[in-house]
């Protein structure tokens, strides 16, 4: 992404704030899953150079700091609280992005089978998907909030449909004949269970968008 | 002697009648969704509401409301005397200050209209050559009980259609949070307007307190000139109610009102402001807080969202029970003055 300064960031409004703000976490996200499919493929040097960039980009800081001191002064009235927290919710998807990198970067997996790796492979891919649909419902917020919703309840889907890949993949984790102290077991469950909880925010993310919609469309 | 205490009597009425005027302010939470949208400073605020208030009460002191409280509800056969009105002030203030510790929402409005029934009913058993049947003017009576049960009504459905309409031709055509939010802006200035226009019908059916020194007007013991300023007292004290007491109030329900739509605000307010204004140009003194309930409701109906009815039906009661309780106690203290030998 392109550098920003905050000068530039000044100028912006709190909606382009929030848009370029949800862009930022997601293109982290993006690089964060690219850098396991980069771990499925054994490539361990672009692997670790691509979850390092999620834990050590900090544009999101200086978007949030300029975004805060704006809307405690901002004129907007009954939506200045969701708009907050809209936004405090597409930071918490930036924190389980780096946890999840920082974990990952314990150890380097060689994963037991390719069944394995496509399951998981099928898996980031829907977890793309419903991190660039999140995004796009952030967006439409500001603009078409019935567009916000219809793209969630999207996202909601194949969230969904990524569980059950999800729980075929553990239970294939589970049946393999390996140690079950061992690191690469529990590494493979850890990162199967922070897909799932990335996953889950993005859900309740999405709900929350629902919500809004709700509260703030009227319809005849 | 005698006309010493009458001149005491007096003056203390005319003190209960301003400090009934302050309370009116002092109560008055019109304010608070002017203030929850922040559309202006909060002491400006308080400033504009505080003199609309006063004005309506001061510029429909001369009938309407007040003459219906200070005369008309009487017959022809009888009108106010000192200790009448005494009682009825002190009767509907106790059940007022009971309701508030035992924080059971009552209308002022109700309580003195059912402490004014009370104190004739007793006046008229303990007076033999009056005619229990003519001390009253039952037609205004009903005309006034009928308006408590329909003014909040009205008020429900008022609310319910302006909204409809306001949503079918406008609101549900805004599209996103930015649209949403730039419309309102426009909302809150509207409900600046409405709201003032809200407060001065407030003002102008609060026929409590210019309702009592009427009483005296008619009685013969206040002439014109001195009704004038007493009723300019009172609507100066109502302002004043708002400015220092009301604050409270307002500052707390406007901290709760922050998400709430200025649109909607202005719906529910121009709803109970058209009710007041009705029900005052029929001189008939009604219930503000029981017209805003209903108006919330009628909101609440139309975006079907969910109407707390248990809620409702417990205030319902007490709303029910404020005229006879109020009554009941009028005529006991109008009664223990009279064992005195003071009526």
């Amino acid at each position: 992404m392109k550098e920003i300064t905050e000068k530039e960031l000044k100028k912006l409004n709190i909606d382009e704030l929030t848009h370029l703000f949800v862009d930022n976490i997601n293109e982290q996200n993006l690089k964060l899953i690219e850098g396991i499919e980069f771990l499925v493929e054994e490539k361990f040097e672009d692997f670790t150079k691509n979850l390092n960039y999620v834990i050590e980009t900090n544009t999101e800081v200086q978007i949030k700091k300029v975004f805060e001191a704006k809307i405690f002064k901002s004129k907007l009235m009954f939506s200045k609280a969701d708009r907050l927290k809209l936004f405090s919710k597409i930071n918490d998807i930036k924190n389980i992005g780096e946890f999840f990198a920082n974990k990952m970067l314990l150890y380097k997996v060689v994963f037991p089978d390719n069944e394995f790796k496509s399951q998981l492979v099928r898996v980031l891919k829907s977890l793309k998907s419903i991190s660039n649909g999140l995004t796009d419902a952030v967006k439409a917020i500001g603009s078409n909030l019935s567009n916000a919703h219809n793209i969630c309840e999207e996202v909601k889907e194949e969230r969904r449909k990524m569980r059950k890949n999800e729980w075929d993949l553990l239970n294939r984790l589970y049946n393999y004949d390996m140690d079950y102290l061992s690191r690469t077991f529990l590494y493979l469950k850890e990162l199967i269970e922070d897909i799932m909880m990335l996953a889950d925010h993005i859900k309740s993310f999405s709900e929350y968008i629902q919500f809004l919609a709700t509260k703030y469309l009227i319809f005849e | 002697m005698a006309v010493d205490i009458i001149s005491i009597l007096v003056v203390v009425l005319i003190v209960l009648a301003i400090a009934l005027a302050f309370s009116i302010g002092a109560n008055d939470e019109t304010l608070s969704t002017l203030v929850g949208a922040g559309v202006i400073k909060f002491k400006v605020a308080l400033l504009i509401g505080g003199i609309a208030v006063g004005v309506g009460m001061f510029s429909f002191s001369f009938a309407f409301v007040a003459k219906t409280v200070g005369a008309d509800l009487l017959g022809e056969a009888i009108t106010y005397t000192e200790f009448m009105l005494l009682t009825v002030l002190i009767s509907s203030i106790l059940w007022l200050v009971i309701g508030s510790f035992a924080g059971i929402p009552l209308s002022s409005t109700h309580s003195l209209v059912g402490s004014i029934f009370g104190v004739v009913i007793v006046y008229s058993i303990t007076h033999e050559a009056v005619n229990p049947e003519t001390v009253f003017n039952w037609a205004k009576l009903n005309n006034v009980i009928l308006g408590w049960f329909l003014s909040p009504l009205f008020g429900l459905i008022m609310t319910y259609v302006l909204f409809k309409l306001l949503a079918k031709v406008y609101l549900s055509r805004l599209k996103g949070l930015n649209q949403i939010e730039k419309s309102e802006k426009y909302f809150k200035w509207l409900l600046l307007i409405a709201v003032i226009f809200a407060e001065i019908w407030v003002g102008a059916n609060s026929g409590e307190a210019v309702g009592i020194l009427y009483g005296l007007l008619d009685g013969g013991t206040l002439n014109l000139e001195q009704y004038i300023f007493f009723a300019f007292i009172c609507g100066v004290f109502s302002c004043l109610g708002i400015f220092i007491a009301a604050r409270y109030v307002i500052r707390n329900l406007a901290s709760q009102m922050m998400d709430s739509r200025p649109s909607e605000s202005l719906i529910t307010q121009i709803s109970s402001a058209l009710i007041l204004m009705i029900a005052t140009f029929l001189s008939l003194p009604i219930s503000h807080s029981h017209v805003i309930v209903f108006c919330i409701i009628g909101m609440s109906v139309a975006q079907r969202k969910e109407v707390d009815y248990k809620g409702l039906g417990k205030m319902a009661i007490y709303w029910i029970l404020t005229f006879p309780v109020a009554a009941i106690l009028a005529g006991l203290i109008y009664f223990g003055f009279n064992l005195f030998g003071l009526v």
